[in-house]
């Protein structure tokens, strides 16, 4: 890029060309006041603060965050004309301002109070006018005062380029202008936030903190949203131990300041009243609360005894994908070491059990190698069976960042059809037949060889089997396969067009096609298609890149398998059957593992307990009952549990199940690490003191090894995460300390090590999964995320149950004609396993004969129905 | 309707339309747009019937035109090709008419123009229309808008032939260059270097935008252009089209006019129809499509970028420049957007040469002018004349002056953003720069003429309120700041004004100039500048005979 050199208050300056003087000025530490410009967001110009006097071939005032920079200009910041002139537009702003500062949550923090201060502003020569606007309050969480705005239009532009809503805009002309949204109807948005956290004033407030503090009380500690897998950096305001808002930082992490919903909002679960404040134990079929010493050492006990009768191995293991990874792998620790039981798992894997082979093989392959925030320099993106807006919102913005700045491409294939706002000029829909997928991947596999859409001589010559490939796509039918994914062939061919343009390609793969039965199959076509992607056969040899990304549901969904806890794999993903690397975790560990522990079972925990061949379950921070995709039978096997240990924050359906229940600490009041689905590992910092007796999971699990006779004395999470280093090369070169500056992204040097790999396609079938059709059951049930909702926190977040109070089921317009559903009704959701009644949103987004449930809302127990992924269920009006 | 392959198909089609030409039949000219709303339509219906009853068929022909000119005898005709003119026609003058005029070659007196009691029966003797030259409303008045070939006949889309069968675009700018036109819509950019700016600019799809968001009050100079001669704006679009590469035009028309949308609807179709309009126009390769888009009635939207993101559908309100729209416009690709005046200049200059227009005009504002001719003058309507005419031609010769025993106080030009032009000043030969001198702007053509019963502390409030209103309410100076000058101005008006209020206003205005993003902001403080500049002891006064008794006690405001 060319750079520029200029001077701006004497200070010589090199800033990239195009750039304007306001963020030259930023970049260099020098303070330009203003009220409208913002990094993040398009260039507005309504202040009129950041004048500047600048001398380019002659000396003229210009404003600053709408003139670029140019070759040898001087501005000069702070000129006696200047000042007049910003003092001016200040005292016409401060006209109509309310000055209600005493009872204004944004005191303190506020742009418009610091710049009044800053340039001495005299008293005003102009009688004060108020506007009498009404509060505006319709929602749970954001409120709107017009008086103290001053239409910066901050929160008009963040809503349209970064959420993709366009909720609001400006009404009126004049001096009655005003923020409003259209025809004044209630706040119709995803609520997330940012126009709260762009606004220079209190106009926008947040309703969760509500003179719960002010800005100048508040410690701020930056910390990792504890909800999705996306590891948005929330910024936690705190005061006398507890935290009081979210609120976010532009410079911070990977999310450029951007939240959803649950990360701005969903903060009050911490210290919510029904946290579990001290462990508990089943006396007389009760829980009744007891000390922690007492609680360790029944746990110990128990544990030890059964390990004794019926061996080790009759002991299983759930770990958390909500817990640090530092958690998880003391907890995959204390199972193999300490109970000599390798059937651990945790719900990732349960849903998926292809996938980390699967995402390991891809990084190892150099196709999963960019880390999330790279999404913002994609000039191509293709989300596959991925609900971004649902599932992954701020990975969704950073989409549209590279959709405004790069003007990316974007296409979407899904059988649903999923929401995703953007202007991006080539919008691809392909919304494909239920479990057409590998069809369709292979349809797009076939067009860009069949039209030499890359260099396939140099695809012959650096990968194995593409022969093999060839022959199998040639049989392949591109009409047949329109006719069977329902895609038209010319939306193939242009998405196949796309795909194969310059620049950046990222694919998004998500929950749709990871938990599928044929999952393995699917995701292999799409390493295929990665590998054919390579830059390196495309016209921009070497200039882009490609990258998959595979969805994860939480926060640390990712990290709870890097470390661990999944049977059979060592952190890092070490074969626990390999002698070499077993022995080498023996040795670091201290410890011998039993035999038993390498024993090759195909069956999962549950299936073990279902088999009567578990006597005890310690299950850390996982609703088990509830999340198990397989609903029935998840009741059944834990009956035949005789001792189930819970380790949570509050008292769930599967704690409430539970022998002992210990309380743990929420991600706010501990510390370590979680890795998002990028592969990204970061810091969460210890905002307040644990509620009651609750203890981090790690310490927990500290007492209970100690108490069962092990050493295990680890003072802080970043002496675990050093073990974690030593003992797994995947985290070589991660450094606590550092994590504090700057995350590491274990990807891209897995990536780095493997280079010279050649990779080898897969032979994978074109096929269908199958859909099992049934004449009393019609429907096929899907589940999915939801953007409000997310396990137990956000269950007890007020703010978000009054958002989304009701789990609603979605049903295709046409069916729901026959059927005779309205929007509101209540329907019965029947699968040969189960019942479910819920209310009914009829939309067009759904294909016929498929309801969808969103499996987020943790009071609705959809998995119930479930027997398998593609659950078929009858649905009927419910008459009362 | 068969397409035109080719000039010579343009030329036979016109040949043939002139062999049907009768010119021994008598034409009624009528307008039906401006004087519609006093009365037209039902004089033209009259006509018309009147026609069937006497079965004039053959010798008679109405033809509904758009301004003629003079609005203040609506509704006008001229009777061709004696070149009678009649003004203030009411249906029951149509019979009279009739037998009268048209068949026994008869005068009537009542209907004759009139100044000082001397009755100006025929067109050629009126004054109004003898200093006028007329380029742009060549044909305005004297065509039937409704009707391509009628435009075709008097030498229509001639000058997008001359062009396309022996014009580069580069030539076709340097003719426009040469030409020395400058933009209609106030400003004065010169229209050939803009052009050359779009031409140069790189994107693969360039658009062309006609800007008929008139909306300064008191002005319809592009209102009559659209309504009475839509297809030389059509041609001058054409051209421009043709010269900077670009394949899709807008002409952005205000919802208020609907006369105008109706003849531009009638006259895209007429032109796709002949192949003037659409792909491979006149057989060569190149094409161009034309479509309306209204504006919502946001004076704002006058401004380029305003216009632009209405065009998108956004709301109307400017952006910083640059990016120019030059470069970055409709769709972030390159716009070029002029007045609706000045492409309909366009054909005359490619048709009659740079030369021929230059020679009119002065040495920095060629061609002519048209001004809305409006507020306490005789004559008020639409007149066109050379650049470099004196106010006093404009306002006595052709206004015919103040009416009653009033005296000319002062005439306001360009707008809300113009000022005040004071009759010491009335000898001023007229063009961008002279008017500018004197604290006013050429603006779209809007000259209201005052008498000296008129407060000019209450037109300048007048135009402030205006301004303040149409504000986008984008950034503050405009928003705020004129709100401000309009609360003292209104205070002033009402005797409620304090001695300081005069340079409050000064700064207010200076800073409004300076610190506003868009020409609206950056010139709303204009009215209140000339008339301070001019008529500053009007203020004074207006502040000085208060009555302090009925004054409220203003407390000064104590917060910053």
């Amino acid at each position: 890029m060319k750079t520029i050199h200029l001077v701006i208050e004497d200070k010589p300056i090199i800033a990239p060309e195009g750039i304007n003087i306001f963020q030259a000025s930023l970049d260099n530490g020098i303070y330009i006041p203003g009220l409208c410009y913002h990094p993040k967001l398009s260039q507005f110009g309504g202040c009129r603060l950041c004048m500047v006097e600048v001398t380019e071939r002659r000396t003229g005032h210009r404003f600053a965050c709408a003139h670029p920079v140019s070759e040898g200009m001087i501005v000069k910041v702070n000129t006696p004309k200047v000042i007049r002139y910003r003092k001016s537009v200040m005292e016409y702003l401060l006209v109509h301002h309310e000055l209600s500062c005493p009872i204004c949550d944004k005191a303190g923090e506020c742009s418009l109070q610091d710049i009044t201060h800053e340039l001495n502003q005299s008293p005003s020569r102009f009688k004060a006018v108020r506007m009498d606007y009404p509060m505006v309050r319709d929602n749970p969480v954001l409120e709107l005062n017009r008086n103290r705005c001053i239409l910066c239009g901050r929160c008009v532009s963040t809503c349209k380029e970064i959420e993709g809503i366009a909720a609001i805009d400006f009404q009126n002309r004049g001096i009655k202008t005003v923020i409003g949204t259209a025809f004044d109807r209630p706040l119709e948005c995803s609520f997330c936030g940012g126009c709260v956290a762009v606004c220079p004033t209190g106009a926008w407030q947040d309703r969760t903190l509500g003179f719960k503090g002010r800005s100048w009380e508040f410690s701020k500690v930056p910390t990792i949203c504890p909800y999705c897998s996306v590891g948005c950096t929330i910024i936690l305001n705190t005061k006398m131990e507890s935290v009081r808002r979210v609120t976010s930082d532009d410079y911070l992490g990977i999310n450029e300041g951007n939240l959803c919903i649950k990360g701005r909002f969903g903060h009050e679960f911490i210290h919510s009243p029904e946290r579990i404040k001290t462990p508990l134990i089943r006396k007389n079929g009760e829980l009744y609360p007891t000390s922690w010493d007492e609680a360790i050492e029944y746990v110990a006990k128990r544990f030890q005894q059964i390990k004794n009768e019926h061996g080790g191995t009759a002991i299983g293991g759930i770990g958390s994908e909500k817990c640090t990874n530092e958690d998880n792998y003391l907890f995959q620790k204390f199972c193999r070491s300490v109970l000599g039981t390798d059937n651990i798992d945790n719900m990732a894997n349960i849903k998926s059990p292809a996938l980390n082979g699967l995402i390991y093989e891809s990084v190892i392959h150099g196709m999963t190698s960019a880390s999330l925030k790279e999404i913002e320099h994609a000039n191509t993106l293709f989300f596959i069976g991925a609900d971004m807006t649902e599932a992954h919102p701020v990975a969704g913005s950073m989409a549209r960042k590279a959709i405004r700045l790069n003007n990316a491409n974007l296409i979407i294939a899904n059988v649903r059809g999923v929401q995703f706002n953007s202007i991006a000029r080539n919008d691809i829909r392909l919304k494909y037949a239920l479990g057409s997928q590998i069809i369709l991947i292979n349809a797009l596999i076939k067009v860009i060889i069949d039209e030499k859409l890359v260099d396939l001589e140099k695809v012959e010559t650096s990968t194995n089997n593409f022969d093999k490939l060839r022959s199998l796509i040639d049989k392949f039918d591109r009409e047949e396969a329109s006719k069977i994914t329902g895609v038209t062939q010319d939306a193939i061919r242009n998405a196949a067009l796309l795909l194969t343009k310059p620049g950046n390609c990222y694919i998004i793969c998500g929950k749709d096609i990871e938990e599928n039965p044929l999952a393995e199959d699917a995701i292999r076509a799409l390493m295929n298609l990665c590998a054919l992607l390579n830059p390196a056969y495309r016209g921009d040899a070497g200039s882009g890149k490609v990258s998959l990304f595979f969805s994860r549901s939480h926060n640390n969904s990712q990290g709870v398998n890097d470390v661990g806890v999944v049977p059979g794999f060592l952190p890092g993903y070490v074969n626990i059957n390999d002698a070499s690397n077993k022995e080498k975790i023996e040795k670091s560990w201290g410890v011998k593992f039993p035999d038993t522990i390498l024993k090759k079972d195909a069956e999962n925990v549950i299936d073990l307990a279902l088999n009567s061949k578990l006597k005890a379950l310690y299950i850390m921070g996982e609703n088990l009952v509830v999340n198990y995709p397989n609903g029935k039978k998840i009741k059944e096997a834990c009956k035949k549990i005789d001792f189930i240990v819970v380790q949570d924050t509050f008292l769930t359906e599967t704690a409430q199940l539970a022998d002992v229940v210990l309380p743990a600490a929420t991600f706010a009041e501990k510390e370590g690490t979680f890795t998002n689905m990028g592969m990204t590992v970061q810091r969460i910092n210890k905002a307040v003191k644990p509620v009651g007796d609750a203890k981090p999971d790690w310490q927990i699990i500290c007492s209970l090894a100690q108490k069962m006779g092990h050493s295990c004395s680890y003072v802080s999470p970043k002496e675990i995460l050093t073990e974690i280093e030593t003992i797994s090369p995947m985290y070589a070169g991660i450094n606590y300390d550092r994590l504090k500056r700057k995350e590491f992204h274990w990807a891209s040097s897995v990536s780095n090590k493997n280079k010279s790999t050649r990779y080898t396609f897969s032979m994978v079938k074109p096929r269908s999964s199958e859909i099992r059709k049934n004449k009393d059951f019609p429907f096929v049930l899907l589940t999915g995320a939801s953007l409000n909702h997310q396990g137990t926190f956000s269950r007890h977040s007020k703010s978000l149950m009054s958002v989304a109070p009701e789990c609603f089921v979605e049903i295709n317009k046409k069916d729901a004609q026959v059927l005779q559903i309205n929007n509101g009704d209540r329907v019965a959701i029947e699968s040969d396993q189960n019942k479910l009644t819920l209310k009914a949103k009829v939309t067009s987004k759904l294909p016929e004969r498929v309801v969808f449930v969103s499996e987020d809302y943790e009071w609705v127990p959809v998995n119930i129905l479930r027997d398998r992924v593609h659950t078929s269920v009858k649905i009927y009006k419910e008459t009362v | 309707m068969e397409k035109l392959k080719n000039p010579d198909d343009l030329k036979k089609y016109r040949k043939s339309l002139e062999s049907k030409h009768r010119p021994d039949i008598v034409r009624i000219f009528i307008c039906t747009t401006g004087c519609r709303a006093l009365g037209a339509d039902e004089v033209c219906k009259a006509f018309k019937s009147e026609i069937e009853k006497q079965s004039l068929k053959d010798k008679v022909e109405i033809v509904d035109t758009g301004c003629q000119g003079l609005c203040a005898r609506a509704p006008v005709l001229t009777i061709e090709p004696m070149g009678i003119f009649y003004g203030r026609v009411t249906e029951t003058d149509v019979p009279e008419i009739i037998s009268r005029t048209i068949l026994k070659g008869e005068i009537i007196e009542r209907l004759c123009y009139a100044e000082a009691g001397k009755k100006t029966p025929y067109i050629r003797d009126i004054p109004f229309y003898g200093k006028q030259k007329k380029i742009v409303l060549r044909n305005c008045g004297m065509v039937d808008p409704k009707s391509i070939n009628e435009y075709i006949l008097r030498d229509g889309y001639a000058a997008i032939s001359k062009a396309l069968s022996g014009m580069t675009p580069d030539d076709v700018v340097n003719e426009i260059k040469n030409s020395g036109l400058r933009g209609r819509g106030g400003a004065g950019f010169p229209t050939g270097n803009k052009w050359e700016f779009v031409k140069k600019a790189v994107g693969d799809v360039k658009y062309l935008v006609c800007n008929g968001d008139e909306g300064d009050p008191g002005a319809f100079m592009d209102r009559a252009v659209l309504e009475g001669d839509p297809h030389s704006v059509i041609e001058g679009m054409l051209v421009g089209a043709y010269a900077i590469g670009s394949k899709k035009g807008i002409v952005y028309v205000r919802a208020e006019y609907p006369i105008a949308v109706e003849h531009l609807n009638i006259a895209i179709q007429q032109a796709k129809s002949l192949g003037l309009l659409g792909e491979n126009i006149l057989g060569t390769s190149f094409s161009f499509d034309l479509e309306i888009k209204m504006g919502a009635g946001a004076f704002v939207c006058g401004e380029e970028t305003a216009l632009i993101a209405s065009i998108e559908g956004k709301r109307g309100m400017p952006r910083p420049r640059p990016p120019f729209p030059a470069t970055s416009g409709l769709w972030g690709k390159p716009t070029n957007i002029n007045n609706v005046e000045t492409f309909a200049n366009v054909p005359i200059i490619i048709l009659k040469g740079s030369e021929f227009y230059k020679a009119i005009g002065t040495d920095t504002s060629k061609g002519t002018k048209i001004f809305a001719l409006a507020g306490n003058v005789k004559n008020t309507g639409l007149v066109e004349v050379p650049m470099g005419t004196t106010l006093r031609e404009i306002v006595f010769d052709i206004g015919g002056g103040i009416p009653g025993r009033k005296k000319f106080k002062a005439a306001q030009m360009g707008g809300p953003s113009g000022g005040c032009v004071p009759a010491q000043h009335l000898d001023l030969p007229i063009d961008y720069e002279t008017v500018k001198e004197v604290g006013a702007i050429m603006g779209s053509g809007g000259l209201i003429v005052m008498d000296d019963s008129t407060s000019m502390v209450d037109i300048a409030r007048y135009f402030m309120e205006f301004c303040q209103e149409e504000s986008c309410g984008k950034c503050v100076p405009c928003r705020i700041g004129t709100k401000r000058m309009l609360d003292i101005l209104t205070r002033i008006t009402k005797g409620q004004g304090k001695k300081e209020d005069i340079d409050l206003l000064k700064e207010l205005a200076e800073v409004t100039k300076s610190a506003s993003l868009c020409g609206l902001g950056q010139t709303a403080a204009n009215p209140v500048l000339s008339t301070i500049r001019y008529y500053l002891s009007e203020y004074e006064e207006l502040i000085n005979k208060k009555d302090t008794q009925s004054l409220p006690q203003e407390s000064p405001a104590t917060q910053p």
